[in-house]
C-alpha cells in the first residue's frame, strides 16, 4: 500500500521543557484514509499534524529528529482559531490569496472563488468583510481557501473548537461532502459528528504515546473509558454523565434578585436590547439563548451598565447606577478569561477583589485557600494566570469573579471551547452555588446545559427578550421542579 | 463593523495608488521648500477643495477627520506667532511677544502643517490598503513578503480595537480601572500584546500553510494598472501647484514673498 504521509521514530521536544513530547513515534497514512487522532489536551496531536504537514520545522522552528518522514505534496491545513488564519480583509481576497500563491491566472479566479464558496456552502457575496462573518462561516471560509490549493491530504486541527453546535454540524457536513476522495487527518475533541466519517482512530495517552490504532468503531468501543477520561465530547457523553449526576436539590427560601421593566441597552445611541419585563429569583439558573448577534452579550453588558441603559432595573430592590456598585452584587465572567486577569499569580488573582474591599489579611488568606481547593487550583497557585491550561484559566476566572461573595452570577458562554471534563466540573461548581441560593444568568449555545442544568430559559431574538419559560426537566428531575412551583409567566 | 463608513467612489479612488503616493510625496517636498506664504495659502485652499469635494465622504465625517488637523494648524501657528522673534512689534505682554515677522512665520508654519495633513488625509481616505499594496507590488516591485505582512497587520487592527473594549469592560467590572498611568498601561498592554503576538504568529503559520512564499512566482487577483484617471490626477495636482504660484504672483494676499 502506498503511504501519502508517514513519520518513523519521531522525536520532538519543545524548547524550555524537560521531557520529550514524542519519543520514537511512528505512524503512517494511506491514500483516501479518514483518520481521527484522539488524546488528552497537551498530548501533542496538533504538533503531530504540524510535523506531518511540514509546518514543523519549515514554519515553526522546533527541534525534532526523525528517521524517515514523508510529507504529502499537496496538502491543506485548517486551524482552530477562526480569527487568526486570514491575512486579507475580504472573503474573495482571502481565497484569491491562496490562488495567487499557486499561480492561478487572474482570469480564472472569480469563477474559482464562486465555485469554492458554493462547495463549502458559504452563501455570501464574494466581496464580504470577513469581520462580519460568524465563527462557523469563518471556518468554512478557511476550508474554502484551503480547497483552493487542491489538496490531496487535508489536515483539520480542531476546526470546530471555537464553534457552537450548529456551526460544528455544518463544518462536518461540508467536510463530508468535499473530502470523500481525499485523505483526511483530523484532531478533534467533539467527535459526535465525526465518528461516522472516520474509518480509523489513533488514540494517544498523556505521554504522547500511541495506545491504540485501528478501525474506528472497534477502537471507540474497546477504549471508551479511556476516551471518556480524557474529556472528549463523544456521543452519549451526557447520558453517561447524567447517570452519576446527583439529583438537583432545592435552594431553600426565595428572594427577588433582579427586577427589569421596559429595560433597554444602547450601543451608539441605538437600542440594541429591550426587555419588556423580567424577574430573577435566588436559586434560579437562567440560560439566555438566541442566535449569533441576537444581543445576548449586549444584554449582559447592559445588566452591568457597561453600556448606556434606561428603564427600570433593580438589584435586591435598589437601583444601582454604576458598574462599580453593581460589581459588588454581581459576579461577571467574560467569554475570554485572559482579558479579566489583572495580577501575576493565581493566588493574587483570587485575592484581588478582597484586597480592594480592604478585608484583613487573615480573612483573605482563608477565603483564597478555600476557593483554591474548591476550584482545584492549589498546585497552580504560584503560576502566572496566562500559564494555566484552558480549563484552569476558566475556573480561575470564575473563582476570582465570585470570591467576594456575590449571590448573582452573570456568565458569558463559560463552557465555550472547554472539554467535557472541565465543562462538567464547572457546571457542578455553579450548581453547588445555586443550591446555596445564588442566582445564575448564563449565555450558552449548548442545549444539553439548558436541558440538564437550567431552571428557566430566556430567548433573545433581534435584540428583544421574546420568551421566558421554565425548562422542562428530565423524568428524574421533574418531581423537583414541580416542588419548586414554577409558573409560566 | 462600526468603523465602516460609506463613501462615494470618485476619480481620486480610481487613481493608481503608487502614482498617487509618488505625486503626493512630490508635492510634499515642494511644500517643504516653499517660503512664500501666498503660494502656500493658495495650495491649502486647493487641497481643501479637493478634500471636501472629491474624496466622496459625507461632510459630517470630513469635518470630524479634519478637526484634529485644524487643531494642529492652530497650535503650530500660535506657538510660532506668540514667541517668535522679529523687529516690528505688535503686542508685547510678559512672555508673549508678537511681531509682524513672527506672525507671518507662524501662519506660514501653520499652513505648511495643514498642507501636510491634507495630503495625508486625501491619500488615506481615497486609497484602500489592499489596492495600495497590490499596486506597490506590481508597479514598484515591492516584495510580496512585506506587502502581505502589512495587509495581515491591517486586518488585526479592528480585532485589537474590539479586544481593547473587552479589556476595558473587564477591568471596570473587576474594579481595576483606577491607579497610576504605569499600572494602567500594563493592565491593558499585557493581555492585548499577548493576544496579538500569538495571533500574529498563527497568521504567519497559516499564510505559509497556504503556500505563501517569496520564491515562487505569484499571480495577482487585482490587476492595478493605469487609466485616464491617472492623467486627470497628474494634471490636476501639477496644475494646482502651478496655479498656486501664478495666483501668488498676480494676486498676492500679503506683500511678503519669503518669510525667512
Amino acid at each position: 500500500m502506498e503511504y501519502v504521509a508517514s513519520v518513523e521514530q519521531l522525536r520532538l521536544k519543545f524548547p524550555g521543557t524537560d521531557t520529550l513530547l514524542f519519543k520514537d513515534v511512528s505512524v503512517s497514512f494511506t491514500k483516501g484514509e479518514k483518520v481521527l487522532l484522539l488524546g488528552p489536551s497537551g498530548c501533542g496531536k496538533s504538533t503531530l499534524l504540524q510535523v506531518l504537514s511540514g509546518i514543523i520545522p519549515h514554519s515553526l522552528d522546533i527541534p525534532m529528529k526523525v528517521k524517515h518522514i514523508r510529507i504529502p505534496t499537496n496538502w491543506g491545513y485548517v486551524f482552530q482559531d477562526p480569527d487568526s488564519q486570514f491575512c486579507m480583509p475580504f472573503v474573495d481576497e482571502e481565497i484569491a490569496f491562496a490562488l495567487e500563491n499557486i499561480g492561478v491566472p487572474r482570469e480564472q479566479m472569480n469563477e474559482r472563488i464562486e465555485h469554492l464558496l458554493r462547495a463549502v456552502d458559504l452563501s455570501v457575496p464574494p466581496h464580504t468583510n470577513i469581520h462580519t462573518l460568524s465563527g462557523g462561516m469563518k471556518q468554512r471560509l478557511a476550508l474554502a481557501s484551503v480547497l483552493a490549493l487542491e489538496p490531496d491530504v487535508l489536515f483539520l486541527d480542531e476546526p470546530t473548537a471555537m464553534l457552537d453546535d450548529e456551526g460544528t454540524k455544518l463544518i462536518w457536513q461540508t467536510v463530508k461532502r468535499i473530502a470523500h476522495d481525499k485523505t483526511v487527518i483530523i484532531v478533534e475533541h467533539k467527535i459526535e459528528h465525526v465518528l461516522d466519517f472516520v474509518d480509523r482512530i489513533i488514540l494517544f495517552n498523556d505521554a504522547g504515546e500511541i495506545v491504540a490504532d485501528g478501525e474506528a468503531s472497534i477502537i471507540f468501543r474497546t477504549h471508551k473509558e479511556l476516551i471518556a477520561s480524557q474529556g472528549i465530547w463523544y456521543p452519549g457523553v451526557w447520558d453517561d454523565y447524567l447517570k452519576q449526576k446527583k439529583a438537583r436539590a432545592d435552594s431553600g427560601e426565595r428572594q427577588e434578585v433582579i427586577h427589569l421593566h421596559h429595560f433597554r441597552g444602547y450601543r451608539n445611541k441605538e437600542a440594541k436590547i429591550y426587555v419588556p419585563t423580567a424577574r430573577v429569583q435566588s436559586g434560579e439558573w437562567i440560560v439566555v439563548t438566541g442566535k449569533n448577534g441576537a444581543g445576548k452579550s449586549t444584554f449582559l453588558h447592559a445588566l452591568m451598565r457597561l453600556i448606556p441603559t434606561d428603564g427600570e432595573y433593580e438589584v435586591y430592590g435598589t437601583r444601582l447606577e454604576q458598574t462599580k456598585q453593581l460589581a459588588r452584587q454581581i459576579a461577571f465572567v467574560f467569554q475570554n478569561p485572559e482579558f479579566q486577569f489583572v495580577t501575576n499569580s493565581v493566588w493574587e488573582e483570587l485575592a484581588y477583589s478582597l484586597r480592594l474591599e480592604k478585608r484583613n489579611e487573615q480573612e483573605i488568606a482563608t477565603k483564597v485557600e478555600e476557593l483554591l481547593k474548591l476550584f482545584h487550583l492549589e498546585t497552580q497557585q504560584e503560576q502566572h494566570p496566562y500559564q494555566l491550561s484552558m480549563g484552569q484559566k476558566r475556573r480561575l476566572s470564575v473563582a476570582a469573579a465570585i470570591i467576594s461573595g456575590q449571590k448573582l452570577f452573570l456568565l458569558d458562554e463559560p463552557t465555550f471551547g472547554q472539554d467535557a471534563k472541565n465543562t462538567f466540573a464547572l457546571l457542578e461548581l455553579l450548581e453547588s452555588y445555586r443550591e446555596q441560593g445564588a442566582a445564575i444568568i448564563m449565555v450558552t449555545h449548548d442545549e444539553q446545559i439548558v436541558k440538564h442544568f437550567a431552571t428557566r430559559r430566556w430567548v433573545i431574538e433581534n435584540g428583544q427578550l421574546v420568551r421566558d419559560e421554565p425548562v422542562t426537566q428530565t423524568e428524574r428531575e421533574r418531581g423537583l421542579s414541580r416542588e419548586m412551583g414554577y409558573s409560566l409567566s | 463593523m462600526r468603523w465602516d463608513i460609506r463613501y462615494r467612489e470618485t476619480w481620486l479612488h480610481r487613481t493608481n495608488p503608487s502614482l498617487k503616493l509618488l505625486v503626493m510625496t512630490g508635492v510634499f517636498i515642494v511644500v517643504l521648500f516653499l517660503h512664500n506664504p501666498n503660494v502656500l495659502i493658495n495650495l491649502s485652499i486647493g487641497l481643501l477643495l479637493l478634500l471636501f469635494i472629491y474624496t466622496g465622504y459625507p461632510l459630517k465625517y470630513l469635518v470630524l477627520f479634519f478637526l484634529p488637523f485644524f487643531v494642529i494648524f492652530v497650535s503650530t501657528a500660535s506657538s510660532m506667532t506668540l514667541f517668535g522673534q522679529g523687529t516690528t512689534t505688535w503686542v508685547q505682554w510678559g512672555l508673549v511677544h508678537i511681531t509682524k515677522e513672527s506672525f507671518l512665520r507662524g501662519m506660514h508654519l501653520g499652513f505648511r502643517a495643514l498642507t501636510f495633513a491634507l495630503l495625508g488625509l486625501i491619500f488615506s481616505l481615497t486609497t484602500r490598503p489592499v489596492y495600495l499594496f497590490y499596486s506597490l507590488m506590481q508597479q514598484l516591485k515591492l516584495k510580496p513578503k512585506y506587502a502581505y505582512s502589512f495587509l495581515a497587520g491591517v486586518r488585526l487592527i479592528p480585532i485589537m480595537l474590539e479586544e481593547f473594549q473587552t479589556v476595558q469592560n473587564a477591568l471596570k467590572v473587576r474594579g481595576a480601572d483606577h491607579g497610576g498611568v504605569f499600572k494602567k498601561v500594563k493592565r491593558y498592554a499585557v493581555p492585548l500584546l499577548s493576544q496579538s503576538i500569538r495571533r500574529a504568529q498563527r497568521i504567519a503559520v497559516a499564510m505559509e500553510a497556504k503556500r505563501f512564499s517569496d520564491t515562487t512566482k505569484r499571480t495577482f487577483y487585482y490587476h492595478i494598472g493605469f487609466s485616464r484617471y491617472d492623467v486627470v490626477f497628474l494634471v490636476s495636482l501639477i496644475g494646482l501647484v502651478v496655479l498656486s504660484y501664478y495666483m501668488a504672483t498676480v494676486f498676492p494676499y500679503i506683500p511678503v514673498t519669503d518669510v525667512r
